[in-house]
Formats: C-alpha cells, structure tokens, sequence
C-alpha cells in the first residue's frame, strides 16, 4: 500500500475527529447549551411557536443548520431564542444567545456592531411576478417599465433603487407579509426580494403568483453573527467549513428549498 | 357582484347551519338523547359538518382527531387533521377558546392542508354554542409563519378564514397561432363527436384541441398525449360519438365516467359532449352514486384551500364540478371533478340546479 496515502488518509482521520477531542467544552452561555437567537417566521428559513422569547418549535432550513452546528461543536443541547426585533440582532452590546441565524447579510456596517461567521449561504435578489401578467420581463430594462415592490429598509429596496431605477417609483412594504398580499391582489406587477426566500413563499401557494422571472445577481452572502468578541467564532467558522464541504448544508437546503434557482435566468 | 355572491353563499351557509341546528335540537329534545356537537370534515373542495355526541370544546376536539367514520369516508368525507394530534389543553374565556395541540397537528410538509386542519379546528370549536373564535397555541407556544396567508397570532374566527383574500384569477389568454387545413379537419372531426364545440373548430391549434383530444383518447383506452398522433388519427377515422353507459329520463343530465375521467353531457339519451376531466385521487376519491346540481356558482371559494373555483356546480356537499387550471390525465382532485378553461363555462351553461349527475365506477 502506498505509504503517502496511508499517510493522507490518518491526517484526515485526525482532522475528523478533532472537534470531538476537543478537551474543553465549547464557551458558550450556559456550558452544554447552544443558544441560538432567531427572528421567526421567515418560511422555509425558520417558523415556529413561542411564548415571548422561548421557543417551544421551530423548523426550517436555519433549525436545521443550528442543530447541525451544534452536533459538530460537541454541544448536546440547543435552545432556540426568538428576537421578535430584527434590529436588536445587529446592534451593537451584549447579547442573550452565543450565535443567532436570521438570513442576515454580512455588510461592513453590520460588521462594525456584530461578528460574523463565513457564509452559508449566497442568495441573489428574485423577481416575482403576479399572476396574469402578459409579459414576463427579460431585462432589467424591461423590469423597470414595471409597478415595482419592495421590503423597506432591505438591501432589495437599495438595489431597486439604485440599479432597477424603475419609471415609476416603487412601492415599499415594512414586512414580507403585506409585499406578498399586495403582489396577490395585483397592486405590484413585481417583488423584488431575496431569491430563496422568494422561491419558498411561492411554493407554498403556487397557484397564488405567477412565474419567478429570474434573479439579479448581488451574491449576498448570509453568515452566523456573534456578540463581538466571542470566543466561539473560530470553532463556528470551522464547523461551517465542515458542514459546507461535507455537503451537510446542501441536503439540509434541498429539504427545506424546493425550486432550483441556479435553473433562473439572470437579468441583466 | 364578488360580495353580493358571498353573500349568497354565506346566507345559503347559515340557512342550512340552522336547519342542522334546528334539527338535532328537535331530535334531542324529542328522544331526550344526549347532546351533539358538531364535528367539520373536508368534503371535496369545502368544509362540511357530522354530528357526534358531546358537548364540549373537548369532545368535538377529540371526534375530530378521530376522524370521519368508514360510512362518512365512502361519502368523500376526510379529514387533514393527523390522527396523532394530540389536543394538550382547551381553556375558555368568554367567547375565546384557546386550544392547545401538539406538534403532531403540523405532521406532514403539504401546506396547503395544514390550511384546510386550521379551518377544521376553528369551524369545529366555533360551532360550540357561545364560543366564537379561537386562540390557537402549538405546544403552548404561539404560531409563527406556521400557516401561510393566515396571521395565527390573534384569535381566529370561522368568517375571517371563509372571507376570500385574493382575487379571482383572470382566465389567461393564449396567443392564437397560424391557422392549418390539417388542423381545421381534425378539429372537424372532434367536433363531429362531441369532443370539440363546433366553435372551436378554426384551424388553430391550442389547449381547446388539446383537452379535446385528451377526452378522445381516454374515451377510445388510447395513451392520453394530447397530441394527434398516428393510433390517435386511425381511431379517430373509425370513430362514433360516445353513447351514455345508462339509459335515463329525457333532458339534461350528466355522467362521470370515474374509471376514464371523462364527462359525457347528455340530452335526451344522446352525448352532447364528451369532456375530459380529473376527478379525486386515490386518497379522496369522487363519491360513486346518483346525486343532482344543488347550486351553481360563477366563482366559489374553496375555504380550506383558500382559493377560487371558477364556473362551479356542486353536487354532493363540497363535491363540485368546476374549472381548473391544472387538470392533469388522471385523477388528481380533492373529490371534485375538474373540468379545462376551454370546457368549464359551457359546462356551467348546461347544467341548471337540479341536473341529476350519475358518478360512475366502471363504464365497461
């Protein structure tokens, strides 16, 4: 037997197995817990129950991830805390969960107040449309001649703002839920939003909007944020890394996205 | 004209909801039986009501995690709620009942019959005199983005869920192609047989000729393509308009061919038309047996599956004819009978209130 190989294979056994030799026990909270903040409902990323901060179910693609996060860094326990308040999650100070997952883009100026972990997930703005329009768009020049909506605050409105440039100034909603009502009763011709959350939301009720045009390439990136400072970052980044390349994630989204949106078309 | 319907239906809803209450209030008071609750299952593409002894939020609770008895299920009765529901707690105050359910309640990915348990739950306890809506709470917590379309965090009542929230949908118009000779003679002939309307003979070809042969093709056993290929045209040379599988009264009357999910319309013993249609998959087949048009509704809304049916003539409780964007070539429907865009308005047109409608197993 080739002495290299033999030589390969017990280095990456050693690699393997090196989260669950850890000697101490990962700096969490509460030692053995992994608490882990939310910001529920998004469909298909987190839903659930709670009862004010506690949350007594939840599933969806980001459940999933946390749980197998906390597999990996050896913590048997996992519980989920519910930030009804977007904003809390990225603001600067001190923070009741050692991790939290809420489909949030790492920006720099979300950087300076929090810590984030690499990616998980790189998602590009959708477009979709209602149903029953005659033409779907192929362009953003096309996009443009359209009654656009959008969520406030988001870095969908930015984009719509800054590179859409639509005829008509779009409409902003404060939540997904009155975007979507408005894009079912015909006010908006198109939302533009992110894509997988997007691609959930119409599957659920298909028959409710019409086709997803396609998407615009911003290759966001969504990360883990931290309480600044923490200690867990390096094992978080690490574990991702695992679960990225062990191909953990990518069963964990095909169970929670139905719709292929590498399939999409790009508009340009 | 959307809510003068509504209101149509909503008042032929409380009519019956009292003749119902009116009857088992007789019945009991009579016999001095034990008291009834009533309990919702989902017939076809609506919500309808079977009693059960009780008296409680309780035992209506627990008939409805029971489920519809085997006679009810032959009846296309059926319940969304799973069996493993377990109901943790049910507290009132006033007019709110809060219930709680286990986690079992949302078993299962399908979304759209999570919607149709929610409405079982809320019509069921709403149905409990002085109880008016319902505080829902899973595993004691409150639902977040559990239900779409449906804000589950205050109390639920049965007339916010059968109030429609979207509109409905407008037929969308395919653009016509070129006109062809060949096109025009094969329309002719499925015309000629009651595949086609005469109308729709105009040498384009479209989703009018499509569903058209598709009828033709399930009529003759033949693969159901759509499409006119070579067995399709050979039959097609040699064939005769369908005649019905039952001899009836003279008039209008129709005959759902469950085994060839075909519609044959008839007149005096003759086929009129021959539709091609989708009725009830496996799980909630179409119930077989001799049933007549009660009512005919330009649109319907369906409320356990929150959306509108167009051009729809129940004739069974919830079990309905009606229009359908997606009628695929086998049995597909919660229990009723799809019929395609091109067929489902002047299918509305024939029927009247009253058209008896034979639902049949086997056409030989």
């Amino acid at each position: 037997m080739n002495a290299r190989l033999v030589a390969l294979l017990a280095a990456l056994a050693l690699l393997w197995a090196a989260p669950l030799a850890r000697a101490d026990p990962p700096p969490t909270l509460q030692p053995g817990v992994l608490t882990v903040g939310l910001n529920m409902p998004s469909p298909g990323f987190q839903v659930g129950a709670v009862r004010a901060h506690g949350v007594v179910f939840a599933r969806g693609l980001e459940i999933d991830l946390a749980n197998a996060l906390a597999a990996r860094l050896g913590i048997p326990r996992v519980v989920f805390y519910q930030e009804p308040q977007f904003g809390r999650l990225i603001a600067p100070g001190p923070k009741p969960w050692d991790i939290a997952l809420a489909e949030v883009t790492i920006t720099p100026e979300r950087a300076a107040a929090v810590a984030f972990s690499i990616p998980y997930l790189a998602a590009d703005q959708g477009v979709l449309l209602r149903l029953g329009l005659p033409a779907t768009p192929r362009s953003i020049a096309q996009l443009a001649r359209l009654r656009l909506c959008s969520q406030s605050g988001t870095t969908s409105a930015t984009l719509v703002a800054t590179q859409v440039n639509p005829v008509k100034p779009a409409r902003l909603f404060g939540n997904t839920t009155l975007m979507l009502d408005a894009l079912q009763k015909g006010r908006c011709d198109a939302v533009i939003y992110d894509a997988p959350i997007l691609a959930t939301l119409r599957a659920q009720v298909p028959r409710r909007y019409g086709p997803l045009a396609g998407v615009i390439r911003t290759q966001e990136s969504y990360g883990v944020l931290l309480p600044t400072g923490s200690a867990l970052l390096p094992i978080v980044d690490e574990a991702l890394g695992a679960i990225i390349g062990q191909g953990t994630l990518t069963a964990i989204s095909k169970r929670w996205m139905s719709t292929d949106l590498s399939k999409l078309p790009v508009l340009r | 004209m959307m809510r003068d319907r509504l209101k149509g239906t909503a008042l032929w809803c409380a009519a019956l909801l009292a003749l119902a209450a009116l009857g088992s209030a007789v019945t009991a008071g009579a016999s001095g039986t034990a008291p009834t609750v009533k309990v919702f299952f989902g017939q076809g593409e609506q919500l309808v009501a079977v009693s059960r002894p009780g008296a409680t939020v309780q035992d209506a609770l627990t008939a409805l995690v029971a489920g519809p008895t085997s006679a009810e299920q032959k009846q296309a009765f059926r319940s969304y709620v799973p069996p493993a529901t377990r109901v943790r707690s049910v507290t009132q105050n006033g007019p709110v009942a809060t219930v709680d359910l286990g986690v079992g309640f949302l078993q299962g990915p399908a979304v759209d019959t999570t919607l149709a348990r929610l409405d079982q739950v809320v019509s069921t306890v709403t149905a409990i005199p002085g109880v008016t809506s319902v505080r829902l709470l899973i595993n004691g917590g409150t639902p977040l983005g559990l239900f779409p379309g449906v804000d589950a965090t205050i109390p639920l009542t049965r007339a916010a869920l059968a109030t429609p929230n979207v509109p409905a949908t407008a037929p969308v118009v395919q653009p016509g192609g070129q006109a062809s000779a060949g096109t025009l003679a094969l329309q002719q002939q499925l015309a000629g047989l009651g595949y086609l309307l005469q109308s729709g003979a105009d040498g384009v070809d479209g989703p009018a000729t499509r569903t058209a042969l598709v009828a033709f093709q399930k009529w003759q056993g033949l693969p159901r393509t759509g499409l006119a290929d070579t067995r399709t045209r050979a039959a097609l040379a040699t064939a005769e308009r369908p005649a019905p599988i039952k001899q009836g009264p003279a008039g209008r009357r129709l005959e759902v061919l469950v085994d060839r999910q075909v519609v044959l319309a008839i007149e005096d013993n003759q086929v009129v038309r021959a539709l091609d249609v989708s009725t009830g998959k496996p799980s909630t087949p179409t119930p077989i047996g001799s049933f007549k048009v009660y009512a005919k509704f330009a649109r319907w809304w369906s409320v356990p599956f929150r959306e509108w049916l167009l051009w729809a003539a129940p004739f069974n409780g919830g079990v309905a004819t009606h229009q359908y964007p997606d009628v695929p070539p086998f049995a597909a429907s919660h229990g009723c009978v799809r019929v395609t865009p091109p067929n489902a308005h002047w299918l509305f047109d024939f029927l009247s209130v009253g058209t008896p409608v034979n639902v049949i197993a086997s056409s030989g």
